[in-house]
């Protein structure tokens, strides 16, 4: 009897499960209500406003204290905010860097800061001492001159990374062109950098960090009650300076287009970007059918219509997309992509092309939908992490948004239709164009007919105006042999001549450090007379790298990816630049070179020389005055990568009779290394393995 | 000040217990076998489907290895509904992300999609469990996938190949012998009907637990759930619903003496044809048999040498002990014994091997968490100009203190904090419970083991991580393996 029904109840589920057309596709069911729960509202009796949201699903607490100023200008001091909020952890008066982490670990808790905000989370049960620590930090950090030193150092490295990256260029560019007389145009750059003391970072915090006008956001396991009376021990007792409020507008709108060239000699590609600035703050009206539109037009999917033209279809590009920040401080629009140097007009037609075609008719409904959903998708997941309940709930407190702003964000999402999208586009898409590209000069010309009235503005790597090259005052031979001598401190050829002949080897020793490195490299440069040359790089007892050259053949040994002898090109390309200094033998050699002319920086004035042994073209900089080399830029093309190697030559003293720099700020790539000499060695013994 | 912070902390765990938040689910088996478990939270409008296949590297055939792991990649190619290369795009253009991976035990898939999106990753799921394309072009595409998968994470990496090694001394009769990633030779050498056969023994709905996370509605899902799931044949019916897609008319007549015009691919279950019914109900009725070693223990009998020579610069040490299964009770006090010797900045082998005696520029102790009996490992990579012997001798020296003296309290303390944080965040999303409520089933047999967790790690005692010392890092029964720089 039990077998049958059971055989019943089988067989009836089978019928039941049976039939089912697996070819229909499911639908999406609508949009669901997001539950994210009214945040309180409260003020500590200093001022302090604070926005609670309890979520008690798990015993974990955070706390972000969000300072409420506006940004201020910092001119000739750019980043002087910037550095100070990596500084604010580095000690305060009653605990140093090192006490601080093991306190941290040891909770298990996660303690952050910038320049306008700090940050704490743990397990609800660490939360007072989390909170001791983090009002420590914010309250009595003292900046001490040892990481103040530290901190200035890697972020030298990080602005010579900078240079060398057309992605960094065009970005600092964008901001300069956009926000002019605007805190988004500050651009740290080398000498603002160098004028930035301790002094200033103190500054900057007392006027930065004040409980006037500032958010604590607390989000977590945590009852109203506990949270009001935590927020008045550990920040009711806080003082400080009133709270600064500017109102620098929404940037400059261009009349027409604007086309801007940075150079990045020797590019193989054009970083091109297409922007402007919008109108907008957040929770601004338009803000998610704008979304909505520049994710079809160039948003992170694969459908969008930049990706779909400028790489489906032309191949110009791997990928090319479009990015809109709405910021309460300054919202923008740009396109970025790389494209090969022989289609930058085009890509920027096409791009062109894509703005105006947005404009003309309405999106599909294919491309609506993609859009919706992806961005819906999106913000569905973001949802999970505490920190983006703690950004709405500051977001809707600091610019009035309705309480239910995101909680109703997918309905609103879902009713957006393309006449809407249709819209935006008309309103937002037909004004002028700032058009930033980043690349070799041999773009400059077939760019110029996208500009309104013709006239290209030019910028350097940190957005500010180039003057054009000077005329050379004298010859490209007469140059080198005038470097030749002040490296040799000779004045004729026989002095020089007789000078050489006393020196058998050099052995160069020189340290580099890096702020992307946890360690220090030892790297030893051996000449032999008169035309080897060998170096060798270590660190942690390893040999990462090792080349030599003996006059006829040479190889590089790389710990990756081991030993690999010069070619033939390469050996040509060698003895034009062999020998102890290598501009003596440029003539002879046959290297390729051609003055270009006179350019300043950073107010002094240097000869730059252009140079091709045909297999590296080099750009160098000799001082006006002394004749040294300041810089040389070299640029190595493989299978249509570009390898950019920058040195920066300084400090330079007398060894032996010859000048030699002591200093040396290298960066290859996005890799960026300091170099100090240790110790230069003429005519001793030399290693025969590094001739290996 | 530092140590006075310090007990104050110690003071206030004392008094507080360890809660873990509860994990509520409902779990069920279809008629079909495949085994369901639903978890219903709307604090995020999204959901985590995921099934997880209990098949892994340990249920490969000897001379075709590699096999589990390259279904990871090939149940990607799309279904009898899907075409090629559109199934990930299905959920990226629904606004959900999808991965999967896999182990010597189980394969795991899952998406992470908005919760109104949810039948479209049941409908996903099915479709890979029912009707996946497993065919030559699928085959070759992947094999090339795999092929650079496994240049750029083993055959690349310095030390790649240690994992292969120990198990390979380690495990003379078990199938741990092998790595899931497997090897290349072997998925050279199969033919498609290799794959089709392991697909048809391994991914049945018996085999299969589908687990789900998020903002749902548990009667709404379970009515889709039977739609999508309760609808794929039982028992070997799901291989005869397999061959009348694929077979053609005189094939599938000549294997089962029916013809495929009495079926309807819409209602399988149910054809009217007398003959094709009685087809049905006799391979409904036939079991799928799954192959499953058997989780043999393996001693390690007294101390097995090797010397790789691999492209490295610095030598390393690398010791292999027997550990238990993951569902052992030790294995918990394992775990944190392991947390004492390596893995943060103040644990015991970086502050004296790496720090101190700066004989290493790394050291760690890891167990793997596996089904059957497992493995333990001790290792330090050396540091340049020490020799691998002294080394090996400073390792053996953490080993023999921590066996001969209890732990402090303060060591024990952060052990439990790190611990006590790590299982809270485990819970933190709907894609680690999705998962852990799965792996717990498939590997505890019990579902409801994830919320124990709490209670299984901070139940250890200090005397508890000295007595698995005593009884795991056995000194005379181990592999010690030292991997040496090639000559150039």
């Amino acid at each position: 009897m039990k077998k049958l029904i059971t055989l019943i109840a089988l067989t009836a589920i089978t019928g039941v499960y049976g039939q089912v057309d697996r070819s229909v596709r499911p639908t999406a069911g609508t949009a669901p209500v997001i539950n994210i729960k009214d945040s309180e509202v409260f003020k500590t009796s200093n001022g302090i406003t604070v926005v609670l949201s309890e979520n008690h699903k798990l015993p974990r607490v955070s706390f972000n204290m969000v300072m409420g100023s506006s940004p201020r200008i910092e001119g000739d001091k750019a980043g002087v905010n910037q550095m100070m909020g990596q500084l604010i952890m580095s000690g305060t008066n009653t605990r140093q860097k090192d006490a601080l982490d093991k306190e941290i670990d040891y909770m298990g808790a996660t303690l952050t800061a910038d320049g306008s905000s700090v940050y704490m989370s743990c397990l609800t049960k660490h939360m007072d001492n989390g909170l001791s620590l983090m009002q420590d930090v914010l309250i009595n950090p003292s900046f001490p001159e040892s990481e103040f030193t530290r901190i200035k150092k890697q972020m030298e490295s990080a602005l010579l990374s900078a240079k060398a990256s057309p992605d960094e260029m065009a970005a600092n560019a964008e901001r300069k062109v956009n926000f002019p007389g605007h805190p988004n145009a500050d651009v740290m750059n080398e000498s603002s950098l160098a004028s930035i003391t301790r002094e200033d970072i103190v500054k900057n915090y007392q006027s930065v960090f004040t409980p006037n006008g500032a958010y604590l956001v607390i989000v977590g396991d945590i009852t109203k009650e506990n949270a009001m009376k935590l927020a008045e021990k550990y920040f009711g007792n806080w003082k400080g300076t009133t709270v600064y409020k500017q109102d620098f507008g929404t940037g400059l709108q261009p009349k027409g287009n604007r086309v801007i060239f940075v150079n990045k000699p020797g590019a193989v590609q054009s970083v091109i970007s297409i922007s402007f600035p919008v109108n907008m703050i957040p929770g601004d009206k338009d803000q998610i059918p704008l979304t909505v539109l520049n994710s079809i037009f160039g948003g992170g999917a694969f459908g969008a219509r930049l990706m779909q033209n400028l790489r489906e279809d032309k191949a110009y590009t791997y990928g090319c997309y479009s990015d809109l920040q709405v910021t309460r401080d300054g919202s923008w629009l740009s396109t970025n992509g790389s494209f090969r140097n022989d289609v930058t007009d085009s890509a920027i037609t096409q791009l062109l092309y894509e703005f105006k075609r947005i404009t003309e008719g309405y999106v599909t409904d294919e491309e609506l939908n993609l859009a919706k959903q992806s961005m819906a998708g999106g913000f569905g997941r973001s949802l999970e992490s505490p920190q983006t309940i703690a950004r709405f709930a500051l977001n809707i407190i600091r610019n009035n948004l309705a309480a239910d702003y995101y909680q109703n964000y997918l309905k609103r999402l879902d009713a957006v239709t393309k006449e809407d999208v249709l819209t935006m586009a008309q309103t937002y898409f037909t004004k002028g164009f700032n058009i930033v590209v980043v690349g070799n000069e041999s773009v400059l010309e077939k760019i110029k007919q996208f500009d309104t009235d013709g006239v290209i503005e030019k910028l350097d790597a940190f957005g500010e105006p180039v003057k054009d090259m000077k005329p050379a005052d004298i010859s490209a031979d007469d140059l080198l042999q005038k470097h030749v001598n002040a490296v040799s401190m000779t004045t004729n050829a026989k002095a020089l001549t007789k000078k050489l002949k006393k020196v058998k080897s050099v052995k160069k020793s020189m340290d580099l450090t890096s702020a992307q490195m946890p360690m220090t490299i030892t790297m030893t440069d051996v000449f032999m007379a008169p035309n080897k040359e060998a170096t060798k790089l270590e660190g942690m007892g390893m040999t990462f790298q090792s080349s030599y050259y003996d006059g006829t053949a040479g190889a590089e040994t790389n710990m990756q990816t081991g030993k690999k002898a010069m070619t033939d090109a390469e050996i040509a390309a060698k003895k034009k630049s062999e020998g102890l200094i290598p501009e003596m033998n440029f003539k002879k050699g046959g290297m390729q070179y051609e003055l270009k002319g006179i350019e300043t920086i950073n107010g002094k004035d240097y000869y730059v020389l252009f140079c091709n042994d045909g297999e590296t073209e080099m750009i160098n900089y000799y001082d006006k005055t002394t004749f040294l080399k300041y810089k040389s830029v070299s640029i190595r093309k493989n299978d249509g990568e570009t390898m950019e190697i920058t040195v920066i030559f300084d400090d330079y003293k007398e060894v032996n009779g010859f000048l030699f720099a002591h200093k040396l700020s290298q960066s290859i790539g996005e890799m960026s290394l300091s170099g100090e000499v240790k110790s230069i060695e003429f005519n001793g013994t030399i290693d025969p393995n590094m001739f290996k | 000040m530092k140590k006075s912070f310090i007990s104050a902390i110690l003071a206030g765990v004392a008094f507080t217990t360890f809660g873990q938040e509860k994990v509520k689910y409902v779990e069920y088996d279809l008629p079909n076998g495949l085994h369901v478990i639903l978890h219903e939270e709307h604090a995020t409008p999204i959901v985590a489907v995921s099934i997880m296949y209990h098949v892994g590297s340990k249920n490969e055939n000897p001379d075709r290895t590699g096999f589990a792991h390259f279904f990871e990649h090939l149940l990607f190619e799309g279904s009898t509904n899907i075409k090629r290369g559109e199934y990930s795009e299905l959920v990226e253009k629904n606004g959900g992300a999808l991965n999967a991976n896999t182990s010597q035990d189980r394969t795991y898939y899952y998406e992470l999609l908005p919760s109104n999106q949810l039948e479209l990753g049941l409908w996903l799921e099915s479709e890979r469990l029912l009707h996946a394309k497993v065919d030559q072009t699928g085959v070759e595409t992947q094999r090339e996938v795999v092929k650079e998968e496994k240049r750029q994470r083993v055959d690349n990496q310095p030390y790649g190949s240690f994992m292969e090694n120990m198990f390979r001394l380690a495990y003379k009769n078990h199938p741990y012998n092998w790595v899931p990633i497997g090897s290349m030779e072997h998925l050279d050498a199969a033919q498609e009907i290799d794959y089709v056969n392991f697909y048809r023994t391994f991914y049945v709905p018996s085999n299969a637990v589908l687990s789900i996370a998020g903002d749902i509605n548990i009667e709404q899902t379970k009515k889709w759930i039977d739609k999508y799931f309760a609808s794929i044949p039982s028992g070997q019916a799901i291989n005869l619903f397999r061959d009348f897609e694929n077979l053609s008319d005189a094939d599938f007549m000549t294997k089962y003496g029916v013809e495929k015009k009495h079926f309807d691919a819409n209602n399988f279950m149910n054809p009217k044809d007398a003959k094709a019914k009685a087809l049905v109900q006799k391979y409904t009725a036939m079991k799928n048999e799954i192959p499953r070693p058997q989780p043999i223990f393996e001693p390690i009998n007294g101390i097995v040498r090797d010397t790789v020579y691999d492209n490295i610069q610095l030598p390393a040490v690398m010791m292999g002990y027997k550990f238990p299964k993951e569902t052992d009770k030790d294995f918990a006090a394992l775990e944190m014994l392991n947390a004492v010797l390596s893995g943060s900045t103040s644990s015991r082998m970086n502050k004296n091997i790496v720090e101190k005696k700066q004989q290493a520029i790394a050291a760690f102790s890891f167990a793997f968490n596996m089904e059957d009996p497992g493995m333990g490992l001790v290792a330090a990579i050396a540091s340049n100009g020490t020799d691998v012997k002294a080394l090996e001798q400073s390792l053996d020296e953490e080993i023999a203190l921590i066996q001969k003296e209890l732990i402090s309290v303060e060591e024990f303390e952060k052990i439990r904090n790190q611990f006590e944080n790590q299982i809270v965040t485990s819970n933190s999303s709907v894609a680690g419970i999705a998962e852990n409520l799965a792996q717990n089933r498939m590997y505890f047999g019990s579902t409801e083991l994830i919320n124990k967790q709490m209670e299984r790690y901070m139940s250890v005692t200090r005397e508890d991580i000295q007595r698995v010392a005593q009884k795991y890092l056995t000194q005379q029964n181990r592999i010690i393996l030292y991997y040496l720089p090639k000559a150039n």
